[in-house]
């Protein structure tokens, strides 16, 4: 049949070799430059160190994000015993696996909490916390060493969860023993389980307590939905760049692309069905101590970003891709992924940034600083872990159904 | 597979070839028979099979349907006509404020908007996909074969109809054979297409006028005038259980549906601080001799007409316009002076009819010479002679002040009887002599 | 069965070097048909089947019954009344449209999601789905009380010149179930034409040939027709998809556009979706478990649905664990002491006992199904089920009654207890969904034939293996 045609020739480059040393070191001279830029641009910042860890957070809730979603991907994958994402689910892995970079990235903002007045989160500054009854009420909550002690625990599990999943898969490719993939099952549940519980307090810690008298039960599903949307989209372009610069040109088909396509796509509407369930309940309710989010939202200066995350991140990509070319041809596919990470971003800042001022929208040098700046950090320790291992599970059992496999 | 050919029956006259079959052995087979009668330029044919074959569209040159078109079409037109139908009965045929939500208000249109979105392209979904694919067809040359039967079960047959102009009895038949047909057979139907007996006809029109009945008499009963009130199959909230005024109760030892107030049950605004201007007594309960104002109040003119006004209302229909025929005026008509209930009630006493006691005169001195707390408690609760009721009380209908007001106007009355020329205002007396003929 | 030489029984393997088996027949075509249609095409329906329908069509008598009564008398023969003016009536409907979503879920996410397991068990899904909403439907028709004007409720140009309020969730929520329960209908029958016409082929009577016959719309199965139903399947699978997700987030809407403390939170419309899969799949698999061994359709269904079902059964009991926990913590973290009440007064006020029977069912009782041995034992898989459903019937009471009977202002509040029509109601409801499908297993393929012959000729780990 045309299927064996198509058997997979163990003869394209399945990892990075020695391109990587030099991107490492591109990456990190990238790093360097532009965080310099941040802390330069924001001494100059009127509201200064403030703006400075508020960006950092910002960036920081990115790409936590996609490794998060790397993540969640990964276990759900050995839960449902997929077949199709093989050959895709060591890029997750390694994006996962990037999670002791991201716990030594958390120190800044551990730091913020006891520069009171530069600190984001309002209730770790006596001075604007008084007289806040509501913020005394949570203090059993919101309180520094509680707050540092639950943020170790977050990235301690996810860390763990990542490096149990990484080094099984790696060691499968050298012996190739199908135990692996059963342990990996077996531990995928527990892990969706642990996942959901963390992920959500963690995003009630870092970007919901920004507005500490604020509250939302669906906002570690809307940071989920978010993350989602962010690492589907990072790995389409990830898994682009690999192959333009020649690497797993075998085994990622334009069958994957249309599956990553498919799921990207889902979570887009997925992310639109829980932003909007959000912002419902609230509008429609019309409680003050609920409304005061989306009205921080709703001003001049915010309001285009509330109606560009509708347009940007849900109608027009929820249109533009929603035929099967788009997510078949690479070009295509890849401007969506690009925006689409670039609304994730803006998705992000949204949360984040209107506690810090909702009279004008930041959007500055600090901020394109520590995009980068975080951004160079970030790819350098992916490289860092990806040097070690193959691109693809070499040996996984299921390599060929997922190298085979067709839509119909 | 020469005598797959299938023989033909007595009736074989009346029939014509109208398709040729083919069965093949699986899905592979089917595949690649198709492709070699696709490239034969067949085009009134089709493979049969009891599954989906995947690619079988691409070996049979079958175009992609235009159905996703179709029901994306649909999909615009439901989201249209969902906001349209919103913005218009809610915001402008029938605006109506709720829960402080504006007239329109695109959020609480969404969820509408997505179903109809949904439904109208799934409806399109359902009745292109049908209709793209000429369905319902019964009747079709292909049901002609017993052994066709299979291809909803394990079967799996290519069909080119006789209406193809490449269709050739022989030449088909042979095709199919080539291509490796397990059997192969002509389907044939009868030269006319088949016609439903008479009686059908007459049944069905028949049924319809039947079952027009039903509605044409539940039309005609509700258009048609009635002497007696419709009938009620659901009574709705016009027959409700309840009582009317005045109706009589089983609940009650005393038998009145209507409930008197609880004794002491003072009415809104009655409740007063001094009880002399409620009952008439003093706290010793003496009655009182002067009139006990509210605070504020004052004894003016227009109090003595407010007085005046009640008494032509409650009073004077029995006491007279005047209280009454004074001492004064013997031999004259008695009935000038009295009131329209007064001077009937005697007449009917007269004749034998019921019993009347004449009204007290009320400018006379055994009334101007109670104190005003007597006064006023006569009004208030009428009078019983010898255990008759005689004047009935007028607590009732007469609000306190206006019966204080009254006490005054019988005082201005007595006044008026029992005055003397010098104390008529001079220019009201010589008007009066003037006037005396 | 007839041909069990190439048979496996066991196909619960988790061997990830190969794909277990879907069927545990042989996948042959004309065994599908036979295993299958062979329930529906039986001269003599057998004595349990007569009694089962009797007993559900009693209670089905009795649910009319207790309709026509509460036509008569109004609904004050119900129990409920100011301040629980929802009661029993709303947590039907919500309990019944929640078991709904299996069937959808089942066609359209798992078609989507290329699950081929979905085959065996999608046609009886789906089935169960369009019963329950039919049993959710009557519910709230009946609870406006002059049920002869329900007509009112939908747009239409009338004499009295006014128009329904399409601001309030209550119309979204006639919006939404209707359109479910057409689209799963329209799903479902364009599922089932195919295997219609199987059975108007092998029909042996005349009238079974027409009835059939004209249900089926003349397929013929051609290459032409089965190219425009699979786009029309595929098309109505992605409407369906987030049409099931919208039916239950417009039915949670109903409770958390309110204001009222433990419905006002806005993990509601998630919650509420992933209760309704929850609720759905424990039904499928309470009614699979027996009618599979009754109508001898163990090959098809497979222990390995079965487990898989009760994955799915985990997984939604584990979501559902987290909405309660997350709705908890946020009823302290908000600090508005109204809604911890709520919460605290769920957990220890008057209804404590269905608080926790719903903690107990819903998320203590499926974690047995994280032990592969309890996920393919049947008789413990339908205890865990039959628990689920009770814990999710209760789930809504706990929402309805206890937020209603305590809320604001401890002056106006009060007790809900039901009466003898509410509870005629709710079990008579019951009647009508066995009744109907008893009807449906005795006269309809209740497996997609169809979709099982393809699924086992493309299956990578089937014989066809290509």
């Amino acid at each position: 049949m045309r299927d064996q045609v198509k058997r997979f020739r163990s003869g394209e480059l399945r990892a990075l070799g020695e391109i990587a040393p030099r991107a490492i070191k591109i990456a990190l001279a990238i790093a360097a430059a532009a965080l310099a830029l941040a802390i330069v641009a924001a001494t100059f910042d009127e509201q200064g160190p403030r703006r400075f860890f508020f960006s950092y957070l910002v960036n920081y809730a990115f790409y936590l994000s996609i490794s998060l979603g790397a993540l969640i991907f990964v276990a759900l994958q050995h839960a449902s015993r997929a077949g199709w994402s093989v050959t895709v689910r060591r890029l997750n892995e390694i994006l996962a696996a990037n999670m002791p970079l991201l716990a030594v990235l958390f120190l800044p903002v551990a730091i913020s909490l006891f520069l009171p007045r530069w600190c984001p989160f309002s209730w770790a500054d006596a001075e604007r916390a008084a007289g806040s009854e509501l913020i005394a009420h949570k203090r059993v909550y919101l309180n520094v060493p509680f707050f540092l002690i639950r943020a170790g625990v977050y990235l301690g599990l996810w860390a763990w969860m990542a490096r149990f999943f990484l080094s099984r898969s790696v060691r499968q490719d050298e012996s190739g023993d199908p135990e692996l993939t059963l342990q990996m099952e077996r531990f995928s549940g527990p892990a969706i389980v642990l996942f959901g519980f963390s992920v959500t307090f963690a995003s009630f810690d870092w970007l919901m307590s920004l507005e500490p008298e604020w509250f939302s039960s669906i906002y570690g599903v809307y940071y989920f939905s978010g993350a989602a949307v962010g690492s589907l989209a990072a790995v389409i372009l990830l898994a682009i760049a690999l192959q333009s610069g020649g690497r797993l040109t075998e085994s990622i088909t334009v069958e994957h692309y249309h599956d990553l396509g498919k799921l990207l796509l889902a979570f887009v509407v997925f992310w639109g069905y829980i932003a909007f369930s959000q912002y419902m309940l609230i509008w429609y309710a019309n409680i003050p101590e609920e409304t005061t989010w989306y009205l921080a939202r709703q001003t001049p200066a915010w309001l285009w970003a509330s109606l560009a995350l509708l347009l940007g991140h849900l109608l027009i990509p929820l249109v533009g891709m929603i035929s099967r070319q788009a997510k078949r041809r690479k070009a295509i596919l890849g401007f969506w992924a690009a925006w689409l990470l670039a609304f994730h971003w803006l998705d992000m800042h949204y949360l984040a940034m209107p506690s810090l001022s909702n009279a004008r929208f930041p959007l500055g040098l600090v901020d394109l600083g520590l995009l980068v700046g975080l951004g160079g950090l970030y790819v350098a320790g992916a490289i860092r872990v990806a040097q070690a291992a193959s691109l693809v599970p070499a040996r996984d059992p299921r390599l060929g159904e997922a190298i085979s496999f067709e839509n119909v | 597979m020469a005598d797959n050919v299938p023989q033909l029956d007595s009736s074989a006259g009346a029939l014509k070839v109208a398709a040729a079959i083919g069965r093949f052995a699986s899905a592979g087979a089917l595949k690649a028979a198709a492709e070699a009668v696709r490239d034969e330029g067949y085009r009134h044919w089709d493979a049969h099979s009891p599954y989906p074959i995947h690619g079988i569209e691409r070996s049979m040159g079958i175009r992609p349907t235009v159905l996703p078109w179709l029901v994306f079409g649909a999909g615009l037109t439901g989201a249209a006509v969902a906001i349209l139908l919103q913005w218009w009965t809610n915001a402008v045929d029938y605006p109506f404020l709720i829960s402080g939500k504006p007239l329109f208000s695109l959020p609480a249109n969404i969820p509408v908007a997505f179903e109809l979105v949904i439904l109208f392209s799934a409806l399109a979904a359902f009745a292109g996909a049908l209709l793209l694919s000429r369905l319902p067809q019964f009747h079709h040359p292909v049901f002609a074969s017993e052994e066709f039967r299979r291809a909803t079960c394990d079967g799996f047959f290519i069909s080119i109809e006789a209406s193809d102009p490449e269709f050739d009895e022989v030449k088909t038949t042979g095709l199919l054979e080539a291509l490796g047909a397990e059997s192969v057979e002509l389907c044939r139907l009868p030269a006319a297409a088949p016609r439903l007996p008479r009686a059908f006809y007459t049944a069905a029109a028949l049924a319809v006028c039947l079952a027009l009945l039903p509605p044409l008499g539940v039309a005609w009963y509700r258009a048609a005038p009635k002497r007696q009130p419709r009938i009620h199959p659901l009574h709705d909230m016009a027959f409700q259980p309840k009582y009317k005024a005045q109706a009589a109760s089983d609940l009650f030892a005393d038998g009145r549906a209507m409930r008197p107030p609880v004794a002491g049950t003072v009415a809104r605004g009655e409740l007063d601080e001094d009880p002399r201007r409620a009952t008439g007594k003093d706290e010793a309960g003496n009655y009182v001799t002067s009139i006990p104002l509210a605070p504020g109040a004052a004894i003016d003119k227009a109090m003595i007409l407010r007085g005046k006004d009640r008494f032509r209302i409650y009073c004077a229909p029995c006491h007279g316009l005047a209280g009454g025929m004074p001492e004064g005026a013997a031999g004259e008509d008695a009935e000038k002076w009295q009131g329209m209930v007064s001077i009937r009630a005697a007449r009917r006493a007269a004749g034998g009819e019921g019993t009347w006691t004449p009204p007290r005169v009320l400018t006379s001195a055994y009334v101007q010479d109670q104190p005003d707390g007597k006064l006023f408690e006569t009004i208030s609760r009428g009078v019983v002679n010898q255990e008759v009721r005689t004047m009935p009380g007028y607590a009732v209908q007469i609000p306190r002040e206006d019966r204080w007001a009254i006490v005054l106007y019988l005082r201005a009355l007595g006044r008026s009887q029992n005055a003397s020329a010098g104390e008529v205002p001079p220019p009201v007396r010589e008007a009066s002599v003037s006037e005396e003929p | 069965m007839t041909s069990p030489a190439i048979a496996i029984s066991d196909n619960t393997s988790s061997d990830p070097r190969q794909r277990a088996p879907l069927i545990t027949c042989a996948p042959d075509c004309a065994l599908i048909t036979e295993t299958v249609c062979r329930v529906v095409e039986r001269e003599k329906t057998p004595l349990a089947w007569y009694a089962a329908f009797a007993v559900s069509s009693s209670f089905t008598v009795v649910m009319f019954l207790a309709i026509g009564y509460l036509f008569l008398r109004g609904v004050g023969v119900w129990g409920n009344n100011i301040p629980v003016a929802w009661a029993w009536d709303i947590v039907n409907f919500v309990f019944w449209v929640g078991i709904g979503h299996a069937g959808t879920l089942i066609s359209a996410i798992l078609f989507l999601f290329r699950q081929n397991w979905r085959t065996s068990i999608n046609r009886f899904a789906e089935a169960m789905t369009i019963f329950a909403v039919m049993c959710a439907g009557i519910f709230p028709a009946v609870h406006i009380g002059r049920v002869w004007v329900v007509y009112w409720l939908a747009p239409y140009p009338n004499q009295m010149q006014m128009w329904p309020n399409f601001r309030s969730p209550l119309l979204w929520d006639v919006f939404a179930v209707s359109t479910y329960a057409t689209v799963s209908l329209l799903f479902w029958y364009l599922g089932m034409i195919p295997d219609l016409a199987t059975l108007r082929d092998r029909a042996a009577s005349r009238w079974r040939k027409l009835a059939y016959g004209l249900f089926a719309l003349g397929w013929r199965g051609s290459a032409r027709q089965w190219h425009r139903y699979e786009r029309a399947y595929l098309l109505l699978a992605a409407l369906a998809t987030p049409l099931v997700l919208s039916v239950h987030s417009v039915v949670s809407f109903d409770f958390a556009v309110s204001q009222v403390p433990g419905w006002h939170t806005t993990i509601f419309p998630p919650y509420f979706v992933a209760g309704a899969i929850f609720s759905g799949f424990a039904m499928v698999v309470t009614l699979m478990v027996p009618a599979r061994a009754f109508f001898g359709l163990k090959e098809l269904v497979t222990i390995r649905h079965l487990d898989n079902m009760n994955k799915v059964i985990l997984a939604t009991s584990c979501i559902v664990g987290y909405a309660y926990a997350t709705e908890f913590f946020i009823a302290w973290y908000s600090g508005s002491q109204y809604e911890l009440f709520a919460f605290l007064n769920r957990a220890r006020g008057p209804y404590y006992w269905a608080y926790w029977t719903m903690v107990v069912c819903n998320v203590v009782v499926p974690q047995v199904l994280w032990l592969k041995k309890c996920r393919t034992t049947p008789w413990i898989m339908v205890i865990v089920a039959i628990l689920v459903n009770v814990g999710m019937w209760f789930e809504r009471f706990v929402i309805i009654v206890t937020s209603l009977s305590r809320d604001f202002l401890p002056s106006s509040w009060g007790h809900y207890a039901p009466t003898r029509i509410d509870v005629a109601m709710l079990l008579g409801s019951f009647g009508l969904f066995f009744t109907l499908f008893l009807l449906f297993c005795r006269y309809l393929p209740m497996v997609a034939m169809a979709e099982v012959k393809a699924a086992v000729s493309h299956h990578p780990g089937s014989d066809h293996r290509h």
